[in-house]
């Protein structure tokens, strides 16, 4: 396998994924922490792309041309995941502008209390 | 074949998309389609129960290439009760409801089914992620302070989940390329050892946020507070019982190991003694019943994990802690509606659902734990054991507290509330009696 262009991707991945985490742990803003969310996504995206590729692979279309194509299942997966990662970040805004028109911040105060 | 358990998904999720289209009739559209669910979920259950499982290929692709619905007796029987117990909930609620809550009710219904129906992992997550968003939506619809953060803090936690599925997903297809529940199943072993124990901890730590369990329910009580009565009534029956039954399924079909089953076993136990603690420590009625629900996932998830060794006590115990749990819970959550719960409609249902939680025969609740106990006692778990008992008198400690505030004055709930939670609590009634009624007819409680 050649690596040369796996192992960045994966690299990537992993930093993607702790910028994200990190953000949504330490930030007190809620457009933050959402923002911090759709990177965390990305990672993930990127993480089932980066499985799917074959070396010196072309796009999973069907021709005479092409023998060698990368596989296209975890591509349909992450098209999937793109569309619920979008619904889901256009229903977060919705409630962050009700939250701050009760609030008139986006800062969120409370802990997880128990 | 007779039965397409495709219809349980699909009919609802039309229905969901016409709703906007004829706005006037959206409760009424909502309703048919639920009535239609309901029925087709009995007639599923009743053609599985006498014919053993069925498998249903969608778009004619044979698996593992295609999708496919696997459908066994258990979760035929969840897929009813989600369906029942919607319809019943649609009653109370439904008229007071717009469009839009009839709209987002039906695809929450539709994506917890179909999250117990499915027999491919990943469009278990997209189930989820259905469910979940329909759910954000029902919270914040109420549109006060409490109910936003509620609907956020489940947002945060639920989009975390989310991702947590996804990764865990993509690992097991980096190793195994399928996404099918039971090829994965067949190929496991042939699985990286860490990447096998990654992709489990992936998995049960993001179903295990929409399944309320510890440390994972941060969520719960917000949400459950700031919800209304029908959409926390709607939460307990529906997603959270889905979210549990997939654990389950992950757990009993993917990695049947020894360590898998003794970690929700410890996940369990803590889930239920913390629930408990902290459900007999709240003010609030609707908090502490959010933390009692807790609790009660956490005795189910304590259920599932006996399976390995007494596999029918163990579901039987499942099975009749889910349905007391589910009736039970909903119908107190209804109830929750109005302070006072005086009259005879509102008594009844306290008093029944209390004693069906904390476990009085003949009562679903009390089969639930009589099997739990069972299983238990075949394996010797005697803290175990010993947990369970304390969190039922704690249990009996709160609920009593709570009786004894509430009852008094007349209740203002409407004849549309009260007929709803009438009907679903006894269904608590109805299935405790039927051991006893398989017991004199002497026939196998197992029947499947």
């Amino acid at each position: 396998m050649n690596y040369a262009l796996v192992t960045p991707c994966y690299i990537a991945v992993a930093a993607l994924l702790s910028i994200g985490l990190y953000g949504v742990v330490s930030k007190r803003n809620l457009m933050k922490i959402f923002i911090s969310l759709s990177i965390m996504e990305t990672g993930v995206n990127l993480l089932l792309i980066t499985i799917g590729y074959v070396p010196e692979g072309t796009a999973p279309i069907e021709n005479a041309n092409f023998t060698k194509y990368v596989d296209p299942l975890p591509q349909a997966l992450v098209l999937t995941a793109i569309v619920i990662g979008l619904s889901v970040t256009a229903l977060a805004i919705a409630m962050l502008i009700s939250y701050y028109e009760k609030k008139g911040s986006l800062e969120y105060k409370g802990g997880m209390k128990w | 074949m007779v039965v397409h358990p495709v219809l349980l998904i699909a009919i609802p999720l039309i229905a969901a998309f016409i709703i906007p289209l004829a706005k006037k009739y959206g409760s009424a559209i909502a309703a048919g389609a639920m009535a239609f669910n309901m029925g087709y979920a009995i007639g599923m259950f009743s053609y599985i129960y006498s014919n053993g499982k069925i498998y249903e290929m969608i778009a004619g692709f044979k698996p593992p290439v295609g999708i496919f619905l696997a459908v066994d007796a258990l979760s035929a029987m969840l897929a009813l009760l989600i369906n029942l117990f919607a319809f019943i909930n649609f009653i109370a609620i439904g008229k007071e409801w717009n469009y839009k809550f009839s709209m987002l009710y039906l695809l929450a219904i539709a994506g917890s089914t179909g999250i117990v129906l499915t027999g491919d992992i990943f469009n278990m997550f997209v189930f989820f992620e259905i469910t979940a968003v329909a759910s954000y939506a029902l919270i914040a619809g109420k549109k006060d302070e409490k109910a936003i953060e509620g609907a956020i803090k489940y947002m945060v936690l639920g989009s975390i989940a989310s991702i947590f599925i996804l990764m865990g997903i993509a690992l097991i297809y980096s190793q195994l390329k399928t996404l099918n529940i039971y090829d994965i199943a067949t190929r496991i072993s042939s699985m990286d050892e860490k990447i096998k124990w990654a992709s489990f901890a992936l998995l049960l730590t993001g179903i295990g946020v929409e399944a309320e369990i510890f440390p994972l329910n941060g969520w719960v009580p917000a949400a459950y507070q700031g919800a209304s009565s029908g959409v926390a009534s709607l939460l307990s029956f529906g997603p959270s019982k889905a979210a549990i039954y997939a654990i389950a399924r992950i757990m009993m079909v993917i990695f049947p190991f020894h360590a898998t089953y003794e970690i929700a076993l410890y996940v369990g136990v803590v889930t239920l003694v913390i629930g408990e603690l902290a459900a007999f420590m709240q003010e609030d009625v609707k908090r502490m019943l959010a933390y009692s629900s807790i609790g009660q996932m956490g005795l189910i998830l304590i259920a599932f994990s006996l399976a390995s060794q007494n596999i029918q006590n163990a579901l039987i115990a499942a099975f009749f802690l889910i349905i007391s749990h589910a009736s039970a819970k909903s119908s107190l959550f209804l109830l929750s509606r109005s302070p006072s719960m005086g009259g005879a409609a509102c008594k009844y249902t306290g008093i029944v659902g209390v004693l069906s939680i904390i476990g009085m025969p003949p009562l679903a609740g009390f089969w639930g734990k009589w099997y739990l106990m069972l299983a238990a006692i075949n394996e010797k778990l005697w803290l175990v054991i010993m947990l369970v008992f304390f969190a039922g008198i704690v249990e009996a400690g709160y609920f009593a507290r709570y009786l004894h505030k509430s009852m008094g004055n007349e209740s203002k709930l409407n004849l549309r509330y009260k007929v709803a939670m009438v009907v679903m609590v006894s269904f608590t009634i109805l299935l405790g009696l039927l051991p006893i009624a398989y017991k004199m007819a002497s026939l196998p409680l197992w029947g499947w």
